[in-house]
């Protein structure tokens, strides 16, 4: 790729590029491709080589399906545009001769989770249709068999095609029938509707008001806006494709330093990484701090267990992080900047260093971008595995090539940071919202969210739950409205106990406070956290005292044993709760738990030491009786409850959701 | 000179001994003085020239292997010099060409940064990412994140070690195997996850794993 200009970037502004009429994207990030994408890719190839086609095959991140990986998202002209999950080769080499060839949709595999229509703008091509009553006795293939019925018996049946769907985002409302390329949704459909939906909305174009989903979608993309959409490893997809580099643009020619600070607070983005520090107060603090050198960090060492917001956003959008970290070294005046990634996400690690070359290439990093006179270049630290690393301090230390261990603050990194000098340390996710909100405004932001969390955040949401995604919703939306609307609810129509958020640091938030709208506040409230966000759902078979023990141990091992409190702190605690997991405990042993969580809290070095004890403080303060139950029950209980715990690993039973 | 026939002559020990290793060669003179009381002059010149040329053989290669590891670390060192805090990264680049942090290299590292040894093995210590012993010839590593941890991953621990009649963190007898745990490969929408060499398996259950094991076994022997 040629030098990129400044009149190069508006042109490109000016006339930006639309979607090509016909496409296969496969989604291919460590998820994919741990279900099996590369293979799919290359069955797709072989394939498409067999037929003789010249449709294009693209590489694509994730658009955040993981229950349904591997995931191919089809455009062909005249067609729906369609995600298909659980793609297996059979259906790769299907979706090419039926879904491209014979322009019909394929069967089980199509997810539209996200797509709604008030309207039926457009006549009738598809129709998808999905039994979700959660007793499902199956009745899909009945709607799909009576639907084609009355199709053919009006003579439509040449012209619309009924298909069952894997997942349409709507549970427990019955028979779910979707119009396609509308979008109109129809829930809790009765098969003497079946004729009324033919007859009124296919023939003759009418909304059904009464059938009507009007639901809207949850989710809000704004950090996820291209993962799925764009090719990771081509800046040129990002420049055309997704308005890239013109957030950049606008801050380089068009805005002072300190009008950048001002549009991030009039945003009031705070840090995604989990304490919610205003953004532009950090980067304020950084740039105030007179220095030879000021620093900018992106934080990628997502430790906790269960998260994977930051190893999608860095393998599917790359370029727009380091677009944010651009944008944040502009305001602060930092000419360096350094990613800090886990080694164990290679995937990630290879993607941002191809995106840092491409854009050295094109111009965007070096001295003097694009002739603003701003200079700016960022390079890749790995991070080696240790937790403790995602704190600010021992991050720095490990950036300088020691041990993790983490110092006091003050000071603060923004006024002595790596190297001594003034750094900001951002999250992934917040560098990733960035760039749109320095095109579209911070007070487009602010529209999203509550009153004192602005804008969206994302979750992934994992464990016990049906469709395990990232999900990217307003601050302020209710755990039920994630869980149960968005995520399809607990695996098994079981019942659920307990979300636990915020990572080994974080707390449970039991069923009772389902409806808590989600944001820093309410969930400090409940004694949990926000966390980076991943959000793991627990049903009932789950033990309180078990999962608090693996939480405990974790950070336990991960404690990096400068500070007393939190060596030796953590080191009992996991003792005591041992202790009364295998029915041994005393009476006093609560008391004593909570004496030693109180110290840990108050005296530990750093964030890991205060916040181990949360989980242990959280599920003790809901789930009292469990620990209670195991203390009084002693050794025999015990052991029942601990060989009780089917998991998914040892049952024999296939689940249901693929 | 009264030669044995079956003590070796000058002629034709050199053809012979020439495929000795040093311990038979002992052997041999153990058991020449045994038969005979003494050890004819020529054979202990013959076996004392070859041990000779033997040793020298290994002082070359000790050699070589050391100015390998040399040229090695002084690769990876340039290749950072310029870098301020560079020690992590030479690691990492020491621990994918050896799969480990061999001690000599440590040694060599030492010397070449003029950093203390202690302060080397103080941070590799430090960071789980990095290994002291060398890896199996194979790797089985179970996810033991949160959502993979909810859905049995204790459970997939403790079948591969009862298969494989091993701990988490070592290595089967013969090498082969290596069991680990790792904290979030960050599949977690396909939890329980096993990776083997490199590739990862998504809802795994207890009764696919003597399945993985067998897959790996049978690798070895069409490679043997």
């Amino acid at each position: 790729m040629n030098t990129l200009s400044r009149t190069d970037l508006e042109a490109l502004a000016a006339k930006p590029e639309g979607d090509p009429p016909e496409w296969i994207r496969v989604q291919l990030d460590t998820g994919g491709i741990a279900a099996g994408a590369e293979t799919i890719f290359t069955a797709l190839e072989h394939e498409r080589a067999d037929r003789r086609l010249t449709i294009p095959l693209l590489r694509t991140g994730s658009v955040g399906y993981s229950f349904a990986d591997p995931v191919v998202e089809v455009q062909a002209a005249g067609m729906p545009r369609v995600h298909y999950g659980c793609v297996t080769p059979e259906i790769a080499a299907r979706i090419l001769g039926e879904h491209i060839g014979e322009h019909r949709l394929i069967d089980d595999h199509i997810i539209a989770t996200r797509r709604r229509g008030l309207t039926l703008d457009a006549p009738v091509t598809h129709i998808l249709v999905k039994d979700t009553s959660p007793e499902a006795g199956n009745k899909t293939g009945f709607f799909q068999f009576s639907l084609a019925e009355e199709l053919k018996r009006r003579g439509l049946a040449e012209r619309v095609q009924v298909v069952r769907a894997l997942d349409l985002g709507i549970y427990d409302e019955g028979a779910v029938v979707q119009l396609l390329p509308s979008g109109v949704t129809y829930t809790n459909v009765l098969a003497p509707d079946v004729a009324r939906i033919v007859a009124e909305s296919v023939e003759a174009g009418k909304v059904l008001d009464d059938l009507l989903w009007k639901t809207p979608d949850k989710q809000v993309r704004i950090v996820l806006r291209n993962c799925g959409n764009i090719d990771p490893d081509s800046i040129d997809d990002y420049l055309r494709r997704a308005q890239g580099y013109q957030g950049l643009h606008r801050v380089l020619f068009k805005l002072s330093p300190e009008a950048v600070i001002a549009e991030m607070k009039a945003s009031a983005l705070r840090g995604r990484g989990g304490a919610g520090f205003p953004t532009w107060l950090k980067w304020q603090l950084t740039r105030a701090q007179p220095a030879a050198q000021h620093y900018v960090i992106c934080n990628g060492d997502e430790g906790d267990p269960g998260a994977f917001m930051d190893r999608s956003v860095l393998e599917s959008d790359p370029h727009a992080v380091l677009e944010g970290m651009m944008i944040a070294a502009y305001a602060m005046g930092a000419s360096m900047g350094y990613f800090y990634i886990r080694a164990e996400y290679p995937r990630a690690v290879e993607r941002i260093q191809r995106a840092l070359d491409q854009a050295r290439e094109a111009g965007l990093l070096g001295a003097n971008i694009l002739g603003s006179g701003f200079s700016f270049d960022a390079k890749i630290r790995l991070g080696a595995g240790a937790f403790v690393c995602g704190e600010e301090t021992a991050l720095i230390a490990s950036i300088e090539g020691r041990r993790g261990s983490p110092s006091p603050r003050p000071p603060y990194p923004s006024v002595r940071g790596l190297w001594g000098m003034p750094t900001a340390i951002n999250n992934v996710e917040t560098l990733a919202c960035i760039p749109a909100i320095l095109l579209k405004g911070g007070a487009w932001f602010a529209g999203y969210g509550t009153e004192k969390s602005k804008g969206t955040k994302v979750f992934a949401v994992t464990g016990k739950v049906r469709n395990a995604q990232l999900v990217e919703v307003p601050i302020g939306t209710t755990l039920r409205e994630i869980i149960y609307e968005v995520c399809g609810g607990v695996l098994d129509g079981k019942e659920l106990k307990a979300v636990q958020t915020g990572g080994p640091s974080g707390g449970v938030i039991p069923r009772q406070h389902l409806d808590a709208p989600v944001s820093y506040e309410s969930l400090q409230q409940l004694g949990s956290i926000m966390g980076s966000g991943g959000m793991l759902v627990m049903d009932k078979d789950d033990s309180m005292v078990e999962v608090t023990k693996f939480f405990l141990r974790f950070c336990v091992d991960e404690s990096c044993g400068k500070c007393a409190p939190c060596r030796i702190g953590g080191y009992q605690l996991l003792q005591v709760l041992d202790r009364i997991s295998r029915g041994r405990g005393t009476a006093g042993d609560v008391p004593l738990i909570q004496r030693i969580c109180l110290t840990m809290q108050k005296a530990s070095l750093c964030g890991l030491g205060q916040t181990a004890p949360n989980p242990v403080l959280s599920t003790l303060r809901y789930f009292g009786e469990e620990y209670q139950a195991f203390i009084e029950g002693g050794p025999s209980y015990a052991r029942k409850m601990n060989k009780a715990t089917p998991t998914a690993a040892t049952s024999t039973k296939v689940s249901a959701t693929p | 000179m009264n030669i044995h026939p079956s003590v070796p002559g000058p002629e034709t020990a050199a053809a012979d001994l020439r495929q000795y290793d040093e311990a038979a060669l002992i052997d041999l003179l153990e058991k020449t003085e045994q038969k005979h009381g003494f050890i004819p002059r020529d054979l202990s010149e013959e076996v004392t020239r070859l041990l000779s040329v033997k040793l020298e053989r290994l002082r070359r290669i000790q050699g070589k292997l050391d100015s390998t590891i040399r040229r090695d670390v002084q690769q990876h060192v340039s290749h950072w010099r310029e870098e301020e805090g560079n020690l992590i990264m030479i690691l990492h680049a020491i621990q994918n060409q050896h799969g480990y942090v061999p001690r000599e290299v440590a040694m060599e590292l030492s010397r070449e940064l003029g950093v203390p040894l202690a302060r080397i093995y103080e941070v590799i210590t430090f960071y789980h990412y990095f290994k002291l012993q060398p890896p199996g010839a194979h790797a089985i590593t179970v996810c033991n994140g949160t959502a993979c941890y909810l859905k049995g991953s204790r459970d997939l621990i403790n079948e591969l070690s009862s298969q494989l009649g091993i701990a988490e963190g070592q290595t089967t007898a013969d090498r082969m195997i290596h069991l680990d745990t790792v904290r979030c490969i960050g599949c977690c929408g396909m939890a329980p996850a096993v990776v083997v060499d490199g590739k990862t398996c998504g809802h795994v259950k207890t009764t696919e794993i003597a399945g993985h094991i067998a897959s790996i076994k049978h690798l070895k022997e069409s490679v043997a």
